[in-house]
């Protein structure tokens, strides 16, 4: 039998009900009265250009519309919808330079989709013909799209406060040499007896959440900034519109609504700041904002692409003395994650092997395609595609199995995990890929793949990776919670983290409920509201399980610390010699003394009066356990992935079989939660790297903003896939679990163009390995396959 | 403006509605009759959040339908399939299976899932993967969907069905 009453079981989600009738309340489909429709203006017409004139009048004309925004009608803040620089010390901010350089409206397009104005209308459709109505006048101007391009002698500059466009390199002194890694590489590169070398492009993936961005805002009559929105971190963007239109935060309330995905796309701010605008300037009136899935393509952030070096020494035993690295990133037309992504995609790298020396430099430039943001993995998809390739490169020359050479060379308990100082606490790396190759029968795979022959041609990959749980100690981990006893004894547990469709509600409800000794009907969770939650940084990072459920087992303890104490005033005895079960407080030795839970939060409420004695009955005061909880570990999770594909080597198309995903989990809270997220993550890895990329032209402007050009994998596109846990707890984590969800993301991508690289013997060294880059890749090779 | 008055039936209730010729199934439900359980995803018919039930068994994207063609028709969204408070056999399957993440897909999913097993109660799993094809899902990876078709296709509902 478990030793857990709920934790480990698959008990149905919080919001199932809900979800599976249509009845849960996403922003969009939220209705008020008098509510108007707003609908933001943008430039689809060039990447780079001026404003020379806008004109609003015939627009105005249109009946129903009711106001429409020009750029000089709204605050003249700038802003960043990243909320970076709100989660680093004000020291470290200085030094990393983020730039708020987003503007509500502009009058100079930095990117295909730029917002130009606001309509405010009485219906949708309105908006959509009052935009066409609109008549901008531009200038065009010159447009980047590469960061070669960026770095051109002659290239525009997008902002004068970072020379040749380069938004964000490792600062000094955070990074002596503008580098982060250990020893010194250049040196210990030259005692290498064999050096592989290549530059690779990562793609511009998409997130592509269900849910395109959608909000309601409201000013309401008490000078009180609503905004129902369905972003990720719902205190950051609180503070961010605090700043933004200079209201006291007690005069800024963000309703959570049902997150229809976040992926990381709903970072921070996307268009609540637009809303919001157009809320301002209709006092009382609710304003809603439903953004198409074309124009939340172009408008909101994306995958960071960019260009990958990396160089490898080894020994010819194996022995990886050296690894150089530099990372450029597109960040597209503003600066949003610029500091964050090159710094973390260098981070990965330092987490996952032992090389020794390690230099990396990460780099991020300003272009005119749309921001490149945050996105589920953040830098550790770009850093997996290129690594694992290079390591399998270096196993062919050195004649070693890829496998074994992963179980001899990858960081493991007590080495620096991706923050350099700070040591793994766990690791079942090593167990990840003894089990996930016996799955796959990766040795007899290997072999018979080795002597085919004809048209077709197998190949199975291993990539491993690492991540984290929460971002500690980089960013703030900190997160609120109070959790108040009704009383009739059941619990509300107050909690500001962000149910982004993972389950996070759920699996921290399971863990109030272990922790307090609860049945799940007992606990309810108040989430979702920034008047009634406390401060939480919000869903990135992995870290809600993780940082979440330490801060409710923190006031979980706290509740029961004044439930002892109190029952041992009732039960006359010390609380050593208390023990609870079954929501009843005992006397060890003579339980026949005992106490149920419902009766002291009823006396504590009530404070009832003894008949016999006049005197009341139990403590007073309601019961509320309280956790300001700081986190200061990170206990990252590791995984292996393994794929058996086919490539076609007359067509190159790729045919996916079979693939494996390992997990360092240490506990599942939720076991199909947990699988949940690893397919889900698969469904993201597998296309990255091989059919998703957002095209742009060289005017900069986007060639697949739609589900019909953009390739997902869809329910026939996907392996048979199977799923292993290695459970050995963490001793940080709640109950021993680490994160899982972006961690599901990273090794599907390596391991599958490390399965193209053993079908062929030929690397594809850029992302998507699309048919077209395999039958190239083929004829450059000069190789036969018949 | 051209309108057309439409005589339909939406999850069992008898309704007539005014609209745009150009007014689609997505727009009057979420619109003007304030059904929001069907989704809007891409207004393309590319990904399946608006699937509606058409005439019992039929799935049809409603981004992609006009409301001026469906006089006489009945409608059947993933709230009309909850019957006296009670979840469809389909809809049981996907929370028992946490076939649900973001929840987004779910209803399309459930509708495009229960016109399939109308039609086919006993479908192979490459049958369901094909059918689902035009639906998509960026959470869950389908596995846990799939299974949770697999279970609704066993169930009472469905093997009667099948007889």
């Amino acid at each position: 039998m478990s030793e857990f009453s709920v934790i480990g079981k698959n008990v149905p989600k919080d919001d199932a009900f809900e979800k599976v009738t249509g009845q849960a309340i996403y922003a969009g489909d939220i209705n008020m009265p008098d509510m108007l429709h707003g609908k933001i203006v943008r430039c689809m017409e060039y990447a780079h250009a001026k404003v020379i004139n806008l004109d609003i009048s015939e627009a105005l004309k249109l009946p129903g519309v009711i106001k429409i925004l020009r750029p000089e009608d709204v605050t003249q803040k700038t802003y960043n919808t990243s909320a970076i620089d709100i989660t680093t010390p004000e020291k470290v901010a200085a030094i990393l330079g983020d730039l708020k350089d987003q503007r509500l409206f502009t009058d100079y397009v930095r990117h295909q989709g730029d917002a130009i104005c606001g309509i405010i209308a009485e219906s949708e459709e309105i908006c959509e013909r009052a935009a066409a109505k609109i008549k901008v006048q531009y200038e065009a101007l010159p447009v980047i799209t590469t960061p070669e391009q960026a770095v051109h002698p002659d290239a525009p500059q997008l902002d004068e406060r970072k020379d040749n466009n380069r938004a964000f390199q490792l600062p000094e002194p955070m990074f002596p040499k503008n580098s982060y890694g250990w020893g010194d590489a250049e040196s210990a590169m030259k005692e290498a007896e064999v050096i592989i070398e290549d530059t690779f492009y990562v793609n511009k993936q998409k997130q592509c959440q269900m849910e395109p961005h959608a909000y309601v805002a409201q000013y309401d009559m008490r000078g009180r900034l609503n905004c129902w929105s369905s972003g990720q971190m719902p205190k950051l963007s609180h503070i961010q519109l605090s700043e933004l239109f200079e209201l006291p935060m007690s005069r800024v309330k963000i309703h959570q609504t049902t997150v229809g995905g976040g992926f990381g796309a709903r970072l921070g701010l996307v268009f609540e700041p637009e809303t919001c605008a157009m809320a301002m300037a209709m006092p009382g009136t609710p304003i809603k904002v439903q953004s198409l899935r074309e124009e939340d393509w172009v408008a909101s952030e994306s995958r960071h692409s960019g260009n990958y070096w990396m160089k490898m020494g080894f020994k010819k035993d194996g022995t990886p003395v050296a690894c150089e690295a530099m990372f450029k990133g597109n960040t597209g037309g503003y600066f949003t994650h610029a500091s964050g992504v090159p710094f973390t995609t260098g981070a990965w790298l330092a987490g996952m092997y032992n090389f020794g020396a390690l230099k990396y430099q990460g780099e991020n430039y300003f272009t005119n395609l749309a921001p490149a943001g945050a996105y589920r993995g953040y830098g550790n998809p770009q850093t997996n595609f290129v690594l694992e390739q290079m390591i399998d490169r270096a196993c062919q020359k050195l004649d070693i199995d890829p496998m074994e050479w992963r179980m001899k060379w990858a960081k493991g308990k007590g080495d620096d995990c991706w923050t350099l100082g700070v040591p793994y606490s766990s690791c079942e790396l090593p167990e990840c890929l003894k089990q996930g190759a016996e799955a796959i029968q990766w040795d007899d795979k290997r072999k018979q793949y080795a002597k085919q022959t004809g048209t077709k041609r197998r190949g199975v990959g291993v990539a491993v990776m690492n991540h984290t749980s929460g971002a500690s100690p980089m960013i703030l981990e900190h997160t609120f919670c109070t959790i108040m006893l009704n009383e009739d004894g059941s619990a509300m547990v107050n909690i500001g983290c962000s149910d982004i469709g993972q389950g996070a509600n759920t699996v921290l409800h399971q863990i109030a409920a272990e922790a307090l000794g609860f049945p799940m009907d007992d606990v309810y969770m108040k989430t979702s509201d920034s008047d009634a939650n406390g401060f939480d940084i919000g869903a990135h990072a992995s870290r809600t399980t993780f940082v979440g459920g330490r801060a409710i087992m923190s006031a979980c303890g706290d509740v029961k610390r004044q439930l002892f104490e109190r029952a041992s005033h009732s039960l006359d005895a010390n609380v050593d010699e208390l023990e609870m079960a079954n929501k009843n407080i005992f006397v060890k030795h003579a339980p026949e003394r005992n106490i149920d839970i419902a009766t002291i939060a009823y006396q504590g409420v009530y404070q009832p009066l003894d008949p016999a004695t006049g005197q009341p009955e139990g403590d007073p005061g309601q019961i509320i356990g309280v956790a300001s909880h700081h986190e200061k570990k990170n206990s990252p999770p590791f995984g292996a992935t393994f794929v058996d594909l086919e490539v076609d080597t007359e067509t190159g198309e790729i045919t996916l079989h079979d693939m494996v995903l390992t997990h360092d989990i240490g506990k599942a809270l939720h076991p199909a939660m947990c699988e949940g997220q690893m397919h889900g993550g698969a469904q993201h890895g597998l296309g990255m790297a091989l059919t998703e990329e957002t095209y742009y032209d060289e005017d900069g402007l986007c060639l697949n903003n739609s589900f019909t050009d953009y390739k997902q994998f869809g329910a026939s596109d996907m392996p048979k896939t199977k799923i292993i846990f290695i459970e050995v707890p963490d001793e940080h984590g709640p109950f021993g679990a680490k994160s899982v969800g972006e961690a599901s993301l990273v090794s599907p991508i390596g391991a599958t163009a490390n399965a193209v690289f053993n079908a062929l013997g030929i690397q594809i060294t850029e992302a998507p390995i699309t048919p077209e880059k395999v039958l190239k890749a083929i004829q450059l090779s000069g190789l036969k396959f018949n | 403006m051209n309108t057309h008055t439409i005589n339909f039936t939406v999850n069992d209730r008898d309704l007539t509605v005014t609209v745009p010729a150009h007014q689609t199934l997505l727009e009057t439900l979420r619109e003007q009759l304030q059904l929001t359980d069907t989704k809007y995803g891409c207004g393309t018919g590319e990904c399946g959040a608006c699937t509606v039930i058409v005439d019992g068994d039929k799935s049809i994207n409603a981004c992609l339908t006009l409301t001026a063609t469906m006089e006489g028709r009945s409608i059947t969204t993933a709230k009309g399939l909850v019957k006296d408070g009670k979840l469809s056999a389909v809809q049981e399957a996907f929370v028992s299976e946490t076939a649900i993440q973001c929840g987004f897909c779910t209803p399309g999913m459930v509708m495009k899932s229960t016109s399939l097993l109308l039609k086919n109660p006993n479908p192979t799993e490459e049958e369901i993967r094909k059918e689902l094809e035009g639906n998509i899902c960026r959470c869950t990876g389908y596995d846990a969907i799939i299974k949770a078709v697999q279970k609704a296709s066993s169930s009472l509902q469905f093997t009667n069905a099948a007889e």
